[in-house]
C-alpha cells in the first residue's frame, strides 16, 4: 500500500483473519506501517478495528495471518484457540517493543504512577531502578504529570490516567505504539489533553497505529487512514484522499455521519 | 480468688500455645495456599483437578475429624511408624499444626482464588502487553493484586483459625482451652476458667485484628485519599 516509501517497515501485518465462533470479524487484513507512519484505523463499531489492533500483539489470537515487527516474524502455531505463539520468549521480547494504550487505561491500581511507569523497564528490560526513575520523571514531565508521580491511578482523572498509561508505554522505548480508542472512555472535556500528547508523539516521528473515533484528530495527525468495514479494508490512503475524495461509498457515508 | 490467681500463669502459658499453633498453621497455610490457588485458576483442567480435590476434601469435612485421622489414624500404618517423619507425626502438637495448616490452606486458597479471579482483565492484559512473562506477571501483578483484594476475607479466616485451634485440646494439647479444662478438672471452677479462656481468646483476636487492619492499611495506599501534588 505504501511501497514507494523508502523507509523500512516497522510493522507488517499480512492477511490477518479472526473468527469469534462462526462470526468472521477480520477477513484478511494487511497493513504495513513504515517507521514514522501514523495510521488511523476508523470504521463503525463491529467493523473489527479493535480486534485487529489486539491481534497485532496477540492479546487476541488470530485464526490466520502473519505479523512482522521490524522485520522479525512472530512465530505462530495453530491450536484450537487459533494462532498462538510458538515461542513465548520471542513474544515477550516483541511485545516489549510494542506499546499498547488501552481504552480503559489499565494502570495497575496498587502502584503509584511512577511505579507503574518503571515497572516494565525495571522488571522486563532489567534497567537499573534509578535510571528507570530518571527516565520516568522525564516522561511524566512530557505528559504533564510531573506533580502526580506519587499518586495512585484512582486519584487521577481519566485524562490524567490515560496520559500516565501513555508514559508507561513510552518508558519501554517501543518501536510501534498501538492506541485502542484511547479517548473513548473519557469525558469530553478530557479528550483534548490526551490528543495533545498523542499529537506530540506523532510530530516526533513515532510509528503509531490509532483506532479512534476522533475524525478531526485522525485527519490532522495521520499519514494514512484505514477504513474498515465488516472485517475488510474498504478504503486506505492519505487523509486528504480518504476524507475529501473517498473511493468507497460506505466510507463516504461513514465520514458524513462522523464529521458532524 | 487465690485459686484463680495462682493458676493464671498456666492460662497464659496456654495462651502462648494457642498463638503458636495459630501462627504456625497460618504460615504453613499461606505457603500451601498460594500454589494451590494459582493451580486452581489454571487454564488446564489437569492442573486444576489436584487443588480442586484437596480443597474439596479439606473444606468439606470437619477439622476435628481431619485432626483425629492424623493423630490416631497415621499410627496404624507400620511404614509411617518406621518412617523418618514419625518423630514429628507422633507428637500431638505437630499433628494439630499439620491438620490446621491443611485446613486453613484449603480455605485460604479459595479466598485467594476469588482474589485472583476478580482482578480486572485489563490489568492482566497491560502486563502481557508490556512483555511480562507469566511468572513475572504472577509475582508482580497477579499475587499482589489478589492479596489486596482478598485481605478482608482472609482476616476472617485468621480469626476462624484462632478459634478452631481450640480443637487441639482434644488431642491432649494444653492450649487455652486444654489448660482451662485441665484446671477445671481439679478445682471445678468451670465458670471462672472458661470465662478467663473466653477473655484470652477475645484479647488475642483483638490483637490479630489490629495487625490485620494495619497490614490492610499498608497494602491499600491506593484507597486512601490522594496526597498533595509534589511541588515542582
Amino acid at each position: 500500500m505504501n511501497e514507494t516509501n523508502a523507509s523500512r517497515a516497522a510493522l507488517e501485518v499480512i492477511d490477518l483473519h479472526k473468527r469469534f465462533g462462526n462470526l468472521e470479524v477480520l477477513k484478511g487484513i494487511s497493513l504495513t506501517a513504515h517507521t514514522g507512519d501514523v495510521i488511523s484505523i476508523i470504521g463503525s463499531s463491529g467493523s473489527g478495528k479493535s480486534t485487529f489492533l489486539r491481534c497485532v500483539n496477540l492479546l487476541e489470537s488470530p485464526n490466520g495471518g502473519r505479523i512482522r515487527l521490524d522485520g522479525e516474524e512472530l512465530a505462530l502455531k495453530d491450536t484450537a484457540q487459533g494462532l498462538v505463539t510458538a515461542d513465548s520468549k520471542q513474544l515477550q521480547r516483541l511485545r516489549a517493543g510494542i506499546g499498547f494504550v488501552f481504552q480503559s487505561f489499565n494502570l495497575w491500581p496498587h502502584m503509584t504512577i511512577l511505579e507503574n511507569i518503571i515497572e516494565a523497564p525495571v522488571h522486563v528490560k532489567g534497567i537499573a531502578k534509578q535510571d528507570a526513575v530518571a527516565a520516568a520523571e522525564a516522561l511524566l514531565e512530557k505528559v504533564g504529570l510531573a506533580d502526580r508521580r506519587d499518586f495512585y491511578p484512582n486519584h487521577l482523572s481519566g485524562g490524567q490516567q490515560q496520559r500516565a498509561a501513555i508514559a508507561r508505554c513510552l518508558a519501554m522505548e517501543p518501536k510501534v505504539l498501538l492506541f485502542d480508542e484511547p479517548t473513548s472512555a473519557l469525558d469530553p472535556e478530557l479528550v483534548n489533553e490526551v490528543l495533545q500528547v498523542m499529537r506530540g508523539l506523532a510530530e516526533e516521528g513515532r510509528t503509531m497505529l490509532i483506532v479512534t473515533h476522533e475524525m478531526r484528530f485522525a485527519r490532522e495527525v495521520s499519514s494514512h487512514i484505514m477504513f474498515l468495514h465488516q472485517g475488510q479494508v474498504e478504503e486506505f490512503g492519505p487523509p486528504s484522499q480518504v476524507f475529501s475524495a473517498p473511493k468507497s461509498e460506505r466510507c463516504r457515508q461513514f465520514l458524513e455521519n462522523h464529521l458532524n | 480468688m487465690d485459686d484463680i490467681i495462682e493458676r493464671l500463669p498456666e492460662m497464659l502459658i496456654g495462651a502462648v500455645t494457642t498463638v503458636e499453633l495459630t501462627l504456625l498453621a497460618l504460615v504453613f497455610g499461606i505457603v500451601l495456599a498460594v500454589p494451590t490457588a494459582l493451580a486452581r485458576t489454571s487454564r488446564h483442567l489437569a492442573v486444576r483437578a489436584v487443588p480442586y480435590a484437596y480443597i474439596f476434601v479439606f473444606r468439606g469435612s470437619p477439622l476435628l475429624v481431619q485432626m483425629f485421622l492424623l493423630y490416631y489414624g497415621l499410627s496404624q500404618f507400620a511404614w509411617i511408624r518406621e518412617s523418618a517423619l514419625w518423630p514429628i507425626l507422633r507428637q500431638p502438637y505437630w499433628c494439630a499444626v499439620i491438620a490446621f495448616a491443611l485446613n486453613t490452606g484449603a480455605y485460604t486458597a479459595e479466598i485467594l482464588r476469588g482474589g485472583i479471579q476478580s482482578i480486572p482483565k485489563g490489568e492482566i492484559e497491560a502486563a502481557k502487553a508490556c512483555g511480562m512473562s507469566p511468572f513475572l506477571m504472577t509475582r508482580r501483578i497477579v499475587l499482589p493484586r489478589a492479596f489486596r483484594i482478598a485481605w478482608p476475607a482472609y482476616g476472617n479466616e485468621v480469626i476462624f483459625m484462632l478459634k478452631g485451634s481450640a480443637l487441639a485440646s482434644t488431642i491432649t494439647l494444653l492450649d487455652i482451652t486444654g489448660m482451662a479444662r485441665s484446671i477445671i478438672a481439679e478445682n471445678y471452677l468451670a465458670l471462672e476458667f472458661f470465662g478467663i479462656a473466653g477473655v484470652l481468646y477475645l484479647l488475642i483476636s483483638w490483637a490479630f485484628m489490629r495487625v490485620l487492619r494495619a497490614v490492610e492499611g499498608r497494602l491499600n495506599g491506593h484507597l486512601r485519599p490522594p496526597p498533595e501534588p509534589v511541588k515542582t
